[in-house]
């Protein structure tokens, strides 16, 4: 224990002469997440300490869920005690990613820009800089590169990028601090593990996936990252590589289903072979030869940017050709992520609250529903968006005599409302504010209708506001 | 809002069915001073011992370990002994004994319901039971009666516990969550062994048997005597027709909003929310949106119930599941768009071959294929049930859906066809991960059943078995004349009993 003590101290000595000590600065982040159960209400107020990293630009480089939610943040560099107020230039969820600014430019002056490097080799040694578990001054780890992969990002939890682990702990504190090697930086700490699932595992995120972020935003906007939109599998099966007519040349993925409203949709078909992206082969293991490595074929795509085109050979019914693919956005899929920096939508009407299903919401709410459950998990695959764009669920029930007999439905999915099908939450809002004698309520599956007098929603409305503390009645 | 049919409105009691095999203390009970059995109870009670075996669904060609069940017997006219179907639930030997001299012989199953939970066996040697007296049924009983359960003591003595029926309604039955007449008594049971059947008893006549017991709260739940009449009138005759069911879910009406909506000024009657297609009201033209007000003359109130003329206030299912036989005719009073109609409604009991998953499988062995180390089998519950008590959360949750919408689907859907898990083997290589995903076709042919599968499976295209799935990863081929091959090698290394069971 005094050992390392006395390790870090003098590392941290060190330090205060190196570039890196003039370009880290500590984040301040004080942030408010929504409340999914009672979502008129602003939601709690929370701190945190992150790290980030000056770049060019007079820009501060961080993790994206250093500042999410952020209604205030600050920033201080190493060794001076003063926290200045910073804002949000980008934020891209998707990659885990956000670059703040200093609009004081006194703030810098004297600190040095970090320059971006390439990937590190494998067993070479970085060193991650940060303010692991809170503290004010700048602690540093050093690591070997364990692993090149694809991992999901969980800050999204739904988007997979090229990820690099490394052995040094990453904890609460180094997220958004530069991990670094040769004096160059080599990746942004970002997450890890806690301690009773793995040990010396950290995960930083590449200088690819930077340098795709700030190639994103020079048209000053963020696009989303592109997709594929389409799922393939392996193909080692001897049988299954004879049937498709492909040669036993370890070449080639099987296409499993290709996502309606997706790039490939219309062009590509479930069952087509895909040997080739952007001329580079698929081997059958679904990787690509690509910088003297094999990465998976997904890299291709991950630096491309919307509406940019990717080629991919295919075999089709046992005859080559080639298809070319322009590049989109990946809805439906963003539904399962998760989305911050945006208040819950919701309708109430009759002390009943409308809101639709999104990952928040699941993760806020936990239903045990059924069917809600089954239209979320299967939103994309049973292609549930077609009809439904928005899964709306009837959340949860203001008690009041207009509504008792509402409580079985909690949860339950809005299928149509006097006669309309509801297809968003906009929908919800339209047909209450249309006037009707009767709000007959239809659930999807079997179960009887809810019905609400319109006199009796009236006569209840401020009534159920004030009782209960709502100060929005909708959002938007 | 998915909901069981028919019995969707019940408001089904809540409690733990903690079967008295599972109580807790053994300790010595004081005979009850009143209401002492006569003679004839003991004369006709027997221990009937049950070794039970149930299939591995996980590994349908193999059984899992035996385990045995004890409970009580009690001899009915015929020389029949009537116990509850889950205790003989896949048997293997079932034993009866005589509790004073332990004389045992055995016994087979002769008519078993696992709806109602009731089986009625007969005794191998018919001159087991010379001597014994059978017992009759008690249809007296009321909320507020005082009823006996009996055990059996260590020593061949009957213990008796004196209890009082504190209510009278219909209620879930264990295997199919069936709504039938359940008699609830509070008692201050103790656990003893043997206890998985036990009658209840009123001046020597049966009024029901004990088929689950909350030692908490001291309440047993008896299957009642209007059900077990109508399976020992269904056992009788030659072709068992069982219990019928309407094939209609319903909601009460006690919103008043949706009174008036609807245009309904009677008191009562019930929102008819879902008609199953091929089902005996769907037959006879009930909607959905129907409110049914009344069944065969008695009215039918906002929850459901009508004013029995022995038991009061109970669920309406209780005519047309438990006083009315398959191939009777009930008829409903409809309110239908602001009129009043009468639709008459011939039962029907379930087709159970119909059904898409089925609650139970027992008694028989699980179907299933395997073809070059795939492994197919039908979709049923208790596949899904192997994933432990918080399946519908941890087992495969396109099948749990499956399972759960089942009666949403389209009616000529058949059986879920699904692969269960690969058997790795050479023909499989790049397969290994595969499990529960749904088959759609094999050859290019539909896949309603297993049967479709073993029949299409014989008409390889080019060579190849083309399996088609309905999700990732879409098609998985097979080398047909390799896995003809292997198969005895496959046999052999996986101790296979036969490639497939239909």
């Amino acid at each position: 224990m005094f050992r390392i003590f006395i390790a870090v101290f003098f590392a941290t000595g060190v330090l205060q002469a190196s570039p890196v000590a003039r370009s880290l600065v500590r984040i301040e982040a004080t942030s408010q997440e929504p409340d999914y159960k009672a979502p008129w209400n602003p939601g709690e107020v929370s701190g945190g300490v992150g790290a980030g990293f000056i770049i060019s630009g007079n820009r501060i480089m961080t993790n994206a869920h250093v500042v999410s939610n952020a209604r205030f943040l600050t920033v201080s560099k190493e060794g001076d005690p003063k926290p200045r107020p910073a804002r949000v230039l980008f934020i891209a969820h998707d990659c885990d990613l956000a670059l703040l600014t200093v609009d004081d430019p006194a703030f810098f002056k004297e600190t040095a820009a970090l320059d971006l490097g390439g990937i590190p080799a494998i067993e070479s040694v970085v060193s991650v800089y940060g303010y692991p578990i809170g503290g004010n001054r700048l602690s540093v780890t050093q690591g070997i590169v364990s692993r090149i992969d694809f991992q999901t990002y969980s800050h999204s939890g739904m988007d997979s990028h090229l990820t690099i682990q490394i052995d040094a702990a990453i904890n609460h504190g180094n997220s958004g601090g530069p991990v670094m090697q040769g004096g160059k930086v080599v990746g942004v700490a970002f997450q890890g593990y806690s301690g009773d699932v793995a040990q010396n595992v950290g995960y930083m995120i590449p200088t690819p996936v930077i340098r795709r972020f700030l190639k994103d935003v020079e048209d000053g906007h963020y696009d989303r990252y592109v997709d594929l939109a389409l799922s393939y599998q392996t193909l080692f099966n001897p049988a299954a590589r004879k049937a498709l007519g492909l040669q036993d040349d370890d070449l080639g993925v099987l296409v499993g289903s290709v996502y309606g409203g997706g790039s490939s949709d219309g062009i590509v078909k479930a069952g087509d072979v895909l040997t080739a992206i952007d001329g580079h082969p698929i081997s059958s293991d679904a990787t690509i030869p690509m910088d003297d490595d094999s990465v998976p074929l997904a890299e291709v795509v991950e630096r491309k940017f919307k509406g940019e085109v990717v080629t991919l050979d295919v075999v089709r019914d046992g005859k080559p050709g080639k298809l070319k693919i322009p590049l989109s956005d990946p809805w439906p899929f963003n539904l399962h992520s998760n989305v911050y920096d945006e208040d819950p939508r919701f309708v109430v009407f009759g002390g009943l609250i409308f809101q639709p299903a999104d990952q928040n919401f699941m993760t806020a709410h936990q239903p045990d529903d059924l069917r809600l459950r089954y239209m979320f998990d299967f939103f994309i695959e049973d292609k549930i968006y077609k009809d439904r764009p928005e899964i709306v669920v009837l959340s949860g029930i203001l008690a009041d005599p207009v509504n008792v007999y509402a409580n079985d439905f909690r949860y339950a999915v809005v299928d149509e409302i006097n006669g309309t099908k509801i297809k968003r939450l906009a929908d919800v809002a339209a047909e209450f504010a249309k006037p009707a004698d009767y709000y007959v309520i239809k659930m999807a599956g079997a179960g009887r209708p809810i019905v609400l007098e319109r006199k009796a929603v009236e006569e209840a409305r401020k009534r159920i506001l004030s009782r209960y503390a709502v100060t929005r009645e909708q959002n938007p | 809002m998915p909901r069981p049919l028919f019995n969707a409105a019940i408001a089904f009691f809540v409690f733990s069915a903690l079967c008295l095999a599972a109580m807790a203390g053994v300790t010595p009970q004081p005979k009850a001073p009143a209401d002492k059995p006569p003679e004839s109870s003991n004369a006709s009670i027997l221990r009937v011992n049950s070794t039970n075996q149930a299939y591995d669904f996980f590994r349908p060609w193999t059984k899992k370990a035996p385990y045995s069940r004890r409970g009580l017997g009690t001899l009915i006219e015929g020389g029949r002994i009537l116990v509850t179907a889950e205790l003989i639930a896949n048997s293997t030997f079932i034993e009866l004994e005589k509790a004073a001299t332990a004389e045992k012989s055995s016994a087979t199953v002769e008519r078993v319901d696992y709806e109602s939970n009731l089986a009625v066996l007969r005794p191998t040697d018919p001159a087991f039971i010379a001597g014994m007296k059978p017992m009759a049924l008690d249809r007296g009983v009321r909320v507020g009666d005082r009823a006996t359960v009996l055990q059996l003591e260590p020593n061949g003595e009957i213990a008796q516990t004196l209890g009082t029926v504190t209510s009278i309604a219909v209620g879930p039955y264990p295997l199919d969550n069936m709504g039938l007449l359940l008699f609830r008594l509070s008692a201050p049971m103790q656990q003893r062994d043997g206890s998985f059947t036990l009658p209840a008893v009123r001046d020597g006549k049966l009024l029901g048997l004990l088929m689950r017991y909350d030692a908490r709260s001291q309440t047993a739940d008896l299957i009642s005597s209007p059900v077990i009449e109508h399976f020992l009138s269904e056992a009788g005759k030659e072709t068992y027709g069982g219990f019928a069911r309407a094939g209609l879910a319903f909601a009460t009406t006690r919103d008043p909003q949706l009174r008036r909506y609807i245009g309904l000024t009677e008191p009562g009657g019930v929102y008819v929310t879902d008609v199953m297609t091929g089902g005996p009201g769907g037959k006879a033209g009930l909607r959905e949106g129907d409110v049914l007000l009344a069944v065969d003359g008695k009215a039918i109130d906002q929850d459901g119930n009508y004013e029995d003329a022995e038991y009061g206030r109970i669920a309406f299912s209780h005519v047309t599941n438990t006083l009315t036989h398959p191939g009777d005719t009930v008829t409903f009073r409809v309110f239908r768009e602001g009129k009043s109609l009468e639709v008459p409604v011939k039962m029907e009991s379930r087709d159970r071959s119909k059904i898409v998953s089925e609650s139970y499988v027992v008694d028989r062995a699980p179907r299933y294929v395997v073809l070059g180390g795939v492994v197919f089998m039908e979709l049923s519950r208790p596949y899904l049930q192997e994933w432990g008590g918080d399946w519908p959360k941890e087992a495969p949750q396109r099948l749990v859906f499956y399972d759960a919408f089942q009666n949403e689907l389209p009616e000529d859907r058949g059986k879920i066809v699904f692969i269960s898990q690969i058997l790795p083997s050479p023909d499989t290589i790049g397969y290994e991960g595969l499990d529960n995903l749904v088959v759609s076709k094999v050859n290019g042919q539909e896949i309603r059943s297993l049967d479709d599968l073993a029949e299409a499976a014989k008409h390889p295209v080019n060579g190849f078995q083309k399996i088609e799935l309905e999700e990732d990863p879409g098609v998985i081929f097979l080398d047909a004349a390799a896995i003809e091959s292997n198969k005895d090698k496959l046999i052999k290394k996986y101790s296979l009993p036969a490639l497939q069971r239909l």
